[in-house]
């Protein structure tokens, strides 16, 4: 493959994994309504295509056709950028996120990622930190009270529990051995994930994962009876709908690095012994990914849905003292099974 | 900040809350599998029982008159004013019958203080409940609107004998 | 002086009152039918039935003389016992028609029933069955089976009209009401049966079926049929006037009123298509609808083209007190000395009881507030020739169809180069007029007149006009009324746009450089009763519901003129 070939390629990859995650993203705005829905015994949207399918594409052209209004008291530039910040951490992330082994089509050898980085994790570890300024700006630039004080509450529940992120992550890292994606799948091959080897992590992971894409129960930085909207209070039209889009967008990124990370990646236990149809494998392996990340993002919603928002201060508890120290334990147990248990 | 005692000290399983969560999830889970109730209205159409206030109408007997003998009760029980009714004599025995019977669908609160108070069983709340209007004159229902066949009624004025 | 016990209630009476009045007269209301102050003592209807002490039986209240030392009880167990029997025994035969009955809501027998009966009857049998719907003369219509009897319209008729019309026949539980042979209730006073009648037996044909009692408000106001200036109750629903009932003055009209009175003096207020809304010009033949400001302008623009000896100012007897005070004030002060106002006598209307020959409300207010003409000033019916002769070419003219009532004033108005006219309705006087002016009737406006006895009394606003007189004094208000928004048909329907003469005479004033500042016709009284003699010190709140008389000691000649 020369340079040119391996442009082209990545090119198409780039457009594939940027429209699909378009319309997950639009679908998924649909789902969380099901199942809101669902779960409070209604029906959901129902109205436009068949059972409210089409329900994604009516609300883009509303929020399209809606007026953009920029306060007068903003910092119109700030107040412009924080979205594109939000969609461009959003987006740029999902780059290193394997989602199968190996393909041969057409002769070459393609990897089912945007772009192999030997220090992904940390690439992704980078640009959601990189996310707080989105929110920060946003409610900074707004000029509403509402919308700052959701941007600091974002700002200071973010770093809090990137913490505890971090930490359960290099749990992760350090039985991998390794920063690649692809090493990492590799690496909790057959049934032991890590999620089975290291559940605290994977619990502390899972919980900051929720904190860092600011859904319940820790949507403080947006807390509607407190806050109006937190720091998109002043954001309207497609400005808005960019934070939306970015949520998300986020929402799918920790669905697939928690694949990723702890659940195995595209694996499915046992599925070498079958004796199947290399392309077959590759199929189910993909399929496999999907599935688990599905399942991921149905729980996101699911647990919307059922627990409640938490206090200001019951966040920073939960934060500093039980996520920290866990992950700080699970580091230790990790080291012990490197040491002792893994060979 | 004043600490405030709890009333109710949480077991050892509920502080660590992750079953506390589990138990949510499942509520909340059952209750997604669970059949619904929702009637897709437009096309499904909710039909009240008897019991039901709906608009409030006039009952019309067989010959195509009115119950009604203008006697305004229902006028001066109605909380907010919304019926006015100016009566004339009529040549029938019942003497006096209503030339104007109008109820400002837009005050009417659907109460049935009228159906209640009314001597003649002549007005009595209907099943009717899709009301929509596009000015405030439309919303005044006159006697073309308000009268009713009373074999529409039947179910509603039985339960008003019975209950009443 | 002799005193009888009542409830354990110690009151004094006069002798020769009976019980219910010694009662009736220190505020103990004894439940009657048949009783009326103002009639014979009949005692058919034995409501009035009370225990009195050391008496065998219980005894009538309205029969019974009180005596010095008697001790009353109305609401011992055996007359409360009675009470109900009584109730029972007169509801017996009377049908259960409350929601057609027009006395719904002002019924003595229905407050009754509330108050003193046990509200069941033992009475299974079919109910004596009577002819309804009898007209018994041109105003009073007939129902047999609400009659309990009580002769109350009959003894009206024998003792008060001194006309006997009304007759009982049959007996028991047949008796019924009828007109003697060949004869009708068609007397003056026939509707007053309507009022004395304790039930629904006897309707105001002309207010039946026109609305419930309880959906009118009441103003308390003055007749204007004649000078008797009977004290009234407006009802007004929708705007609309729809009864004028007497109200009790012991000074002026007792408890009646005439029919002409009740019937004949609302009907043209409520008359939307001859009702004058605004001001009018007349342009070519027609009159033309304009602007308030602008007929103002225009009137006092042509004013005062003219000589002041060319100009007429003709006040109106049918005018309030404070208008004809304004008119004179202006005139004066515009330098016309020509003014007057007319007289309308009509030999055949007046009798002994309340009727007067005077058919206008307030002649003795207009002479008072000083309509009579000025320093070689002319009278009105010099008025009328000098305009025949071409002298006065300018009459200004209040409320008074004067071209109906006086042909030869007719021939000489339409000689007029200039007539303005301030009328209610439009008349064959406006016909004649050039600019004319939306006057608010007696039953819209804020006012005094003075009755042909020299007793000042008010009116006040009954219905809403389209510049509405916010002073609701004396007003009773239905529910309809009080609760009512600017989105309810009844509260805009039937808006007239008519002001009351004194505030049009103002702004044309005004355009005459004559700056006047009156804000409510009490203004203008309060300046009457400073610079007139015969109403010193008097205000609003003195006159009250039943006016006072004015003080003729200091106005002699005026009071004995009239």
């Amino acid at each position: 493959m020369n340079i040119w070939e391996i442009i082209v390629i990545t090119l198409i990859k780039i457009l594939i994994v940027f429209t699909l995650l378009l319309l997950t993203v639009s679908y998924l705005v649909y789902f969380e309504r099901k199942i809101s829905a669902w779960a409070q015994n209604r029906i959901g949207p129902n109205r436009t295509g068949w059972k409210g399918a089409l329900q994604p594409f009516a609300d883009v052209g509303k929020l399209l056709l809606k007026e953009d209004i920029v306060p007068v008291n903003a910092s119109k530039v700030v107040h412009t950028l924080a979205p594109v910040i939000a969609l461009f951490v959003a987006f740029t992330t999902f780059a290193v996120i394997p989602i199968g082994p190996d393909i041969k089509l057409f002769g070459y050898n393609i990897q089912l990622v945007a772009a192999d980085v030997n220090i992904g994790i940390l690439y992704v570890l980078a640009l959601t930190s990189l996310g707080v300024y989105a929110i920060t700006f946003a409610g900074w630039s707004s000029g509403s009270k509402y919308s700052l004080l959701g941007g600091i509450r974002s700002s200071a529940q973010m770093i809090s529990y990137e913490i505890s992120m971090g930490f359960s992550v290099a749990g992760v890292l350090l039985l991998a051995g390794s920063l690649r994606p692809y090493d990492i799948v590799y690496s909790q091959s057959g049934w032991l994930w890590n999620a089975v080897i290291q559940p605290i992590g994977f619990i502390t992971f899972f919980v900051s994962a929720f904190a860092e894409t600011n859904r319940l129960p820790f949507d403080l930085p947006e807390a509607e009876p407190e806050l109006v909207g937190g720091y998109h209070t002043e954001y309207s039209s497609m400005k808005f709908a960019s934070f939306f889009l970015a949520e998300y967008a986020n929402m799918i990124i920790s669905g697939a690095l928690i694949v990723t990370l702890y659940l195995g990646g595209w694996h499915f236990p046992w599925l070498e012994s079958f004796g199947l149809a290399p392309w077959l494998v590759v199929a189910i392996q993909i399929l496999t990914f999907i599935f688990k990340l599905a399942f991921i993002l149905f729980f996101f919603m699911w647990v919307r849905w059922s627990i409640p928002r938490f206090r200001y201060d019951q966040l920073m508890n939960l934060g500093w003292k039980v996520m920290f120290p866990l992950s700080l334990l699970n580091l230790v147990w990790v080291a012990i099974v490197v040491m002792y248990i893994k060979p | 900040m004043a600490v405030k005692k709890r009333t109710k000290d949480l077991t050892f399983w509920q502080k660590i809350y992750l079953p506390e969560i589990a138990k949510g999830l499942a509520l909340t889970f059952k209750n997604m599998v669970k059949p619904k109730y929702t009637i897709e209205y437009p096309e499904d159409k909710f039909i009240p029982p008897p019991s039901y206030r709906g608009r409030p109408v006039l009952v019309m007997e067989a010959d195509g008159e009115e119950r009604c003998v203008a006697c305004g009760l229902c006028a001066r029980v109605c909380p907010p004013l919304a019926i006015e009714v100016q009566a004339s004599e009529t040549e029938k025995e019942k003497e006096r019958y209503p030339v104007k019977f109008e109820i400002n669908m837009l005050r009417c609160i659907f109460c049935g203080f009228c159906e209640e108070v009314c001597p003649e069983e002549a007005i009595v709340m209907s099943k009717d409940y899709e009301l929509a209007f596009t000015s405030r004159e439309e919303a005044i229902y006159g006697k073309d609107k308000l009268l009713t066949p009373i074999d529409q009624l039947n179910d509603r004025i039985e339960f008003l004998r019975k209950y009443k | 002086m002799a005193t009888i016990t009542i409830d354990g209630k110690k009151i004094e009476f006069k002798s020769g009152q009976t019980i219910i009045q010694a009662a009736k007269d220190n505020g103990i209301n004894i439940p009657h039918f048949c009783w009326h102050p103002k009639l014979s003592i009949s005692g058919n209807c034995r409501v009035c039935l009370v225990e009195v002490a050391k008496m065998p039986k219980l005894v009538i209240a309205c029969a019974t003389l009180a005596a010095d030392g008697m001790v009353v009880f109305t609401n011992s167990e055996k007359a409360v016992n009675a009470r109900n029997a009584v109730m029972e025994f007169i509801l017996i035969n009377h049908p259960l028609d409350c929601p057609i009955c027009d006395e719904a809501g002002e019924c003595k027998l229905q407050e009754y029933a509330y108050d003193y009966s046990v509200g069941e009857s033992r009475f299974k049998e079919e109910k004596q069955h009577k002819e309804k719907r009898v007209p018994l003369g041109p105003n009073v219509m007939f129902d047999g089976e609400r009659c309990i009897s009580c002769s109350r319209c009959i003894r009206f008729c024998d003792e008060i009209v001194k006309e006997p019309q009304l007759t009982f026949v049959q007996r028991g539980d047949r008796v019924t009401i009828v007109t003697y042979p060949g004869k009708e209730l068609d007397n003056d006073y026939s509707l007053n049966v309507t009022d004395i009648c304790p039930v629904g037996a006897l309707t105001n044909r002309d207010f039946r079926f026109k609305s419930r009692v309880w959906e009118m408000s009441t103003t308390k106001s003055v007749c204007t049929g004649c000078s008797r200036g009977c004290n009234s109750d407006i009802w007004v629903r929708n705007n609309l006037i729809l009864r004028i009932t007497p109200r009790e003055n012991e000074k002026v009209n007792s408890y009646w009123m005439c029919d002409h009175g009740r019937l004949n003096t609302f009907k043209n207020i409520n008359q939307l298509e001859t009702r004058i809304n605004g001001a009018f010009i007349k342009e070519g033949l027609s009159h033309v609808p304009t602007e308030w400001e602008s007929a103002y302008r225009k009137a006092a623009n042509e004013l005062k083209k003219y000589a002041k000896d060319e100009i007429a100012f003709i006040g109106s007897p049918f005018a309030t007190n404070e208008d004809n005070y304004l008119l004179a004030k202006i005139a004066k002060n515009f330098g016309v000395s020509n003014l007057d106002f007319m007289r309308h006598e009509n030999p055949a209307f007046g009798d002994d009881i309340l009727k007067r020959n005077d058919i206008t409300p307030n002649s003795f207010g207009a002479e008072l507030a000083g309509i009579r003409p000025g320093k070689n000033g002319f009278a009105l019916s010099e008025i009328i020739q000098k305009i025949n002769d071409g002298k006065i070419k300018v009459v200004y003219l209040l409320e008074d169809d004067i071209a109906e009532s006086n042909p030869e004033a007719a021939e000489a108005f339409a000689k007029l180069k200039l007539l303005i006219v301030h009328s209610v309705n439009f008349n064959k006087t406006t016909d004649l007029a050039h600019i004319i002016f939306g006057a608010a009737a007696y039953a819209e406006k804020n006012g005094t007149m003075i009755n042909f006895e020299g007793r000042v009394q008010r009116i006040r606003p009954a219905v809403a006009l389209a510049t509405p007189d916010k002073s609701l004094d004396g007003q009773k208000l239905s529910r309809q009324d009080k609760f009512g928004t600017e989105y309810d048909s009844w509260a805009q329907k039937n808006i007239k746009d008519a002001l009351p003469s004194w505030t049009i005479l103002m702004n044309v004033a005004k355009e005459l450089d004559f700056r006047l500042k009156y804000n409510i016709a009490e203004d203008i009284f309060l300046e009457m009763s400073k610079n007139i003699d015969a109403l010193n010190g008097l205000n609003y709140n003195i006159l009250g519901e039943l006016g006072v008389p004015v003080k003729d000691s200091i106005n002699q000649p005026l009071a004995k003129a009239l």
